[in-house]
């Protein structure tokens, strides 16, 4: 298509847009409602995940390592349990600071009691483990079970599971409701589109006496569908972002929940939104158009 | 049937409703495909087109239709200049050659007009304009006089006329029997789907 006939279109979709102005805010409003309940949906899935993950970095893996090694080779093999594949961090905790730490839990009393484990300290040095992912708990753990110089290990296998466990169930059904609303939008747009069409007959059959090809009668309508889409995108960012401010001060008062803000998401949401907007408006714009020309598009009966 | 229509002729096709005048005309534009045979349009050989040069073909023809077919919120103007942006013209080229034809029809004056504020003839003299802004090399109208008052109705076939003189190919359906008489052209009368006449001297017989 020449480049001329791309502006001339472009400028009609937009006009179009205007033309039918009632039905293009009632394609918005479908639009945005579709996309402000996935908006939801994914902002709960972020924040649920966030809290998770929190929970998921206080779920560590304390291995022993063998009384006889020296300082110098529980170090190293505490560095050799950092590069396991699963692992995000060991931290090496020396027999002393694990002494320390364990006072600094005491009273008082109890400290002054304790206070010949200084002179003859019973721990073992210590590897504080934190994993990459719970999902492969088990393979991991017998990995560091497996390390040289690990004598044992004292880890919480249950709340690992259940970790795990809810964080696919989150990531399941959060994917389930977006592609449902996903399939919603793209009937509502793809029935905007076909309305439209119809109020459009009389210049598609014209179009067609004339000799427009099947792309140059699409392309006002794609545009249509495009720019609604990106509208739709904005509209409902704006949307979220008043609400998710207000719910903010509430979680964060009320529930003394750290929620993530919303500046961190927010071009990421839009660019979720917009390529909604537009690939709904696409698909359903070059659909229904294409079924239309084949099967209705009419040029010499009446209309 | 068999029928061969030459370049720059004038041709009318009449026949009772049902006799088989809009499916010849659909089949020439392509509308429909035939069951057998062979229809050759401007050196289209309909029968083995591809689906994508259908366009390629319309755009060697204007078609004039009995309801008019503008669109109700473009101008006089803007109608026939649709026609020209279809086809990628440039807008310098559209606003000379549609001054021209409207000229053509009698439409100079009326160019920023609305389809609503103008008579059936003119509407119809709009419809023709944008038949022919193109250039095509055959024009095809169907009952153009069928929603136009009797007496405009002799203003559209003596303009049709004048342009057939220009040399564009006319083919034109019509039931109206004193039309043909009077203008005394080729006539092919239909019935049934098969072709019961051809006269060259505009007879109904």
């Amino acid at each position: 298509m020449k480049l001329r006939s791309v502006r001339y279109l472009t400028v009609e979709g937009f006009k179009n847009i205007w033309v039918n102005r009632l039905m293009s805010i009632a394609s918005i409003g479908v639009l945005v409602a579709c996309m402000l309940m996935m908006g939801v949906a994914i902002i709960l899935t972020l924040n649920v995940d966030k809290a998770l993950g929190q929970l998921e970095e206080q779920n560590v893996v304390m291995a022993y390592f063998d009384d006889t090694l020296s300082e110098q080779e529980a170090r190293a093999a505490c560095t050799q349990l950092g590069q396991l594949d699963n692992v995000a961090t060991a931290e090496f905790i020396s027999k002393a600071e694990g002494l320390q730490r364990q006072m600094e839990t005491m009273e008082d009393s109890q400290k002054e009691y304790f206070q010949w484990l200084q002179d003859d300290n019973p721990l073992p040095d210590s590897a504080k483990i934190i994993l990459s992912d719970l999902s492969q708990f088990d393979s991991t753990v017998e990995q560091i079970k497996n390390t040289p110089g690990v004598a044992r290990i004292n880890e919480q296998r249950d709340l690992a599971m259940k970790i795990s466990s809810i964080k696919r169930a989150l990531t399941m059904a959060g994917g389930g409701v977006i592609g449902l609303l996903l399939l919603i939008a793209l009937v509502i747009v793809a029935n905007t589109v076909r309305v439209t069409m119809y109020g459009r007959k009389l210049e598609i059959s014209i179009m067609k006496a004339v000799g427009a090809t099947n792309a140059f009668i699409r392309f006002p309508f794609v545009v249509e569908g495009v720019v609604l889409g990106i509208l739709s995108a904005g509209v409902t960012t704006g949307v979220i972002y008043l609400v998710y401010k207000a719910a903010m001060g509430v979680m964060e008062t009320a529930l003394n929940i750290q929620a993530i803000p919303f500046s961190q998401f927010v071009w990421p949401l839009f660019g979720i939104f917009a390529a909604m907007g537009i690939l709904t408006g696409l698909i359903s714009s070059i659909f229904m158009i294409s079924k239309y020309l084949r099967k209705e598009g009419s040029e010499f009966r009446a209309l | 049937m068999n029928i061969k229509i030459h370049p720059g002729e004038f041709v009318f096709v009449v026949g009772a409703s049902g006799a088989g005048k809009s499916t010849f005309m659909k089949l020439i534009i392509h509308e429909e495909k035939p069951n057998a045979g062979e229809i050759i349009v401007n050196g289209y050989r309909l029968s083995h087109m591809k689906r994508r040069q259908v366009p390629l073909l319309r755009r060697t023809m204007g078609i004039v239709f009995q309801d008019f077919r503008l669109i109700p919120n473009m101008d006089v103007f803007e109608n026939v200049a649709f026609a020209m942006h279809v086809v990628g013209a440039n807008n310098r080229e559209i606003r000379k050659r549609v001054s021209y034809v409207l000229n053509l029809v009698g439409l100079g004056g009326k160019a920023r007009s609305r389809p609503s504020e103008l008579s059936g003839g003119e509407q119809q003299r709009v419809g023709l304009a944008r038949a022919l802004v193109n250039r095509p090399s055959l024009l095809i109208a169907d009952e153009p006089t069928g929603n136009v008052d009797p007496n405009m109705s002799y203003e559209i076939v003596e303009l049709l006329t004048e342009i057939n003189r220009r040399g564009t190919t006319i083919l034109m359906v019509t039931h109206e029997h004193q039309l043909v008489r009077d203008f005394n052209r080729r006539v092919i009368m239909l019935e049934n789907g098969t072709v019961v006449a051809d006269n060259e001297d505009g007879g109904l017989q």
